[in-house]
């Protein structure tokens, strides 16, 4: 599975981003959020800036500790295998993974059931098959 | 709880700023927004002063609410002494600039003073830095926008004024977002004065509440069952443009300057015609519903246009040409307007022109006079310089004050009152003049089962919904969601960790309502100034729903008298002394 949004229904709202910090961060703060839904306005039209989680799965090819893996269809990340070396971080294709304090936030999809997915009002993102 | 507890206070003059505490007694009695806004100005401001002076103030007012994810918390209230009015004057804008200020860690922004040049504020956290603008002076809202886009952050939010607010016209607005506003009464023109190009903010805190994972599930439950239902959803399937056929049909639609109440082009501009041209959907921050059309016609793109500048700026002008109306629109944004304001105006001109009082050059539906207005008014140009004054000091200046469709000098809104008498009465009462958002009875009345031709009940109606939108606007939500008091208490409780009743909810709506006409009071507004157009208490409406109806002046005056009475205020409309007690204002 991975998350893909359908621009013509989003209407940038960011309730996604606040269920997210909401959900792994105990705050509302989008800015920690592990996926980047915006749309804004420019003189040519409406421009959308994301950043979703695709299950490239390069930061687990890349991760030189097995800190980052592959289970039941999402990522699991174990903090006490991280050396914070950063190499996922540079990686990740889709800027998801950030750094924190102590090692590093990724999308691990809530383990199956994505609150971003359940909160967006309008069916925008959405949690797809990928191969 | 959900407080910053802090205010930020910026003197422009000497480019300082400070972080005060938030008076903690005045968040529970005002709560945010609307009326703590207000509450700090009436607190702060000397009786009197000049609104377009250094003495002025302009206030930014989160909410309990922004920066959570309570759908539809996302809009920002501005609070100033209005340059078109002399009033009270607060306005609110969505966007994202209310969420960004409150993880920037403040509750508001208290802005004082002058700047000596064209200057903007970039707030980023605890960094305040008074900035040098002269290259943005001048540009156009959007223009100004996309340029701090380039200098800040490509995600910076901003409130931006165009050239209107620079040349100091009172039907300027604030921008956001390209096409939000902080509307009506002259806001940008305040801004204007104060040598203030933009403020613009980013923020990385984050906001806490208690126990959130229960908060958020009871969030959740609440977007889905009392948000995303068919109540609200006309917002997102077709917005405030579904109102060009219901006032068609209720005889309530403003055509040719009030002079009747449908239109026989109704269907070139109304929501099926605007469906054809609209590209995308857009919302503000936290919003569920999603309100914005934006749509491209010809040689513009714009974010609307809303019903208000599809009737007050199109049938009320005689102009059915939807491409038009949207160029109008785009004008209007880019030049930092007011479309309901621009729009009277123009229909006045008009109006004035036909009768021969003053002719402008301007007749009713003729596209190419009216695309040049826009751009004359922000100018201060040729007959700009005159429709600039607005309908209020136009009438003073030329005549034809019996059908200068305004009160205490802000334009009408686009519902005809004399097919919806409690609409008459909101609009003579509003706090800031002739105004569709502090009451709308058009609901129940026009639409609903009420008698729209009668003043019986109405007094406790206005009285109602006046209440309501003044504790909606103070939490501060949208008017989109049309949640009931209790919901709303319920929402309050969550955070608060008390339980906060509809009935509490509603002695805040009154307290805000009676601090708003004090402060009035206080500047000399009385019972003279609640009054309505000469027209809509002689002329008979004659097509539609509304054929052979006026709003007879005794019946009005009956309707007056019955508020004042319910209010608790005197005859000249003051609020007696035990009222403004026993709601702790005094």
């Amino acid at each position: 599975m991975a998350l893909k949004l359908i621009e013509e229904l989003c209407i940038g709202c960011r309730l996604c981003q606040l269920a997210c910090s909401a959900a792994k961060e105990e705050v509302f703060n989008p800015e920690l959020a592990r996926l980047k839904v915006i749309s804004t306005y420019t003189k040519t039209g409406l421009n959308y800036t994301t950043s979703l989680c695709s299950m490239c799965l390069i930061c687990v090819g890349i991760c030189p500790t097995e800190a980052i893996t592959h289970q039941d269809g999402h990522l699991v990340y174990d903090q006490d295998k991280c050396t914070n070396c950063g190499s996922c971080i540079t990686e990740c294709p889709e800027k998801v993974i950030t750094s924190r304090e102590q090692g590093i936030a990724l999308c691990d999809f809530c383990g199956g059931s994505p609150a971003c997915v359940e909160w967006c009002p309008h069916h925008a993102l959405i949690n797809q098959e990928v191969n | 709880m959900c407080y910053t507890g802090k205010l930020l206070r910026v003197n422009l003059t000497t480019g300082q700023s400070q972080v005060e505490e938030l008076n903690k007694q005045w968040a529970v009695d005002y709560i945010g927004g609307k009326g703590l806004g207000i509450k700090y100005l009436y607190e702060e401001l000397s009786p009197g002063i000049e609104p377009l002076s250094a003495e002025n103030k302009l206030i930014l007012m989160t909410g309990l609410f922004t920066g959570t994810i309570i759908p539809l918390s996302g809009k920002l209230a501005i609070i100033t002494k209005s340059p078109a009015t002399g009033t009270i004057l607060d306005c609110s804008i969505g966007g994202h600039f209310a969420a960004e200020l409150k993880y920037a860690g403040y509750d508001g922004v208290i802005l004082e003073g002058k700047a000596t040049k064209p200057s903007y504020l970039y707030i980023e956290d605890q960094n305040v830095e008074l900035r040098d603008a002269s290259e943005l002076w001048g540009q156009g809202a959007q223009d100004t926008e996309l340029i701090l886009r380039d200098k800040i952050h490509e995600d910076v939010k901003a409130l931006v004024i165009g050239p209107a607010a620079e040349n100091l016209v009172t039907m300027s607005c604030i921008t956001s977002e390209f096409y939000r506003q902080a509307g009506r009464g002259g806001v940008g023109a305040v801004m204007g004065s104060k040598n203030l190009k933009a403020v613009a903010v980013k923020g990385s805190g984050s906001i806490s509440v208690p126990n959130i994972k229960q908060f958020v599930d009871t969030l959740q439950e609440v977007m889905r069952t009392d948000t995303l239902t068919d109540t609200n959803l006309w917002v997102n399937t077709d917005g405030t443009p579904l109102l060009v056929d219901l006032n068609q049909d209720t005889g309530i639609l403003p055509t040719r300057n009030f002079q009747e109440g449908t239109f026989d082009d109704y269907q070139k501009i109304n929501s099926d015609a605007l469906k054809t041209v609209r590209t995308g959907k857009k919302g503000c921050f936290s919003c569920a519903l999603g309100c914005g059309n934006y749509s491209r016609s010809g040689r513009s793109t714009v974010e609307g246009p809303e019903y208000e500048t599809l009737a007050i700026g199109g049938s009320n002008c005689g102009i059915s040409d939807l491409e038009a109306i949207i160029e109008f629109n785009d004008l209007c944004d880019n030049l930092g307007m007011d479309t309901i304001s621009v729009g009277n105006v123009i229909a006045f001109a008009m109006e004035l022109t036909e009768k021969g009082i003053k002719d402008f050059g301007l007749k009713f539906g003729d596209v190419d006079a009216y695309l040049k207005v826009p751009g004359l008014i922000a100018a201060q140009d040729g007959i700009g310089v005159d429709l600039g004054l607005g309908v209020k000091k136009l009438s003073e200046k030329y005549g034809g004050s019996d059908f200068a469709m305004q009160v205490k000098g802000l334009e009408f809104p686009g519902y005809e009152p004399r097919g919806s008498w409690g609409m008459g009465l909101a609009y003579a009462t509003s706090d800031r003049g002739a105004c569709h958002m502090r009451a709308w009875p058009v609901a129940d009345e026009a639409y609903g089962d009420l008698d729209p031709f009668t003043v019986e009940g109405k007094a406790q109606l206005v009285i109602d919904l006046q209440h309501y939108n003044a504790a909606k606007f103070s939490l501060i939500l949208c008017d989109f969601w049309a949640l009931s008091m209790e919901t709303m208490g319920t929402l309050v409780s969550n955070l608060q960790e008390r339980t906060v009743s509809e009935q509490e909810l509603t002695l805040v709506g009154e307290r805000v309502v009676n601090l708003a006409r004090q402060f009035n009071v206080r500047e000399g507004y009385s019972k003279d100034n609640d009054t309505l157009p000469e027209r809509i208490f002689k002329e008979t409406l004659k097509t539609g729903a509304t054929k052979g109806q006026f709003l007879p002046r005794e019946e009005f005056e009956k309707m007056l008298a019955e508020y004042y009475s319910l209010r608790g205020w005197d005859h000249n409309g003051k609020p007696a002394e035990a009222k403004l007690q026993e709601l702790g204002i005094i």
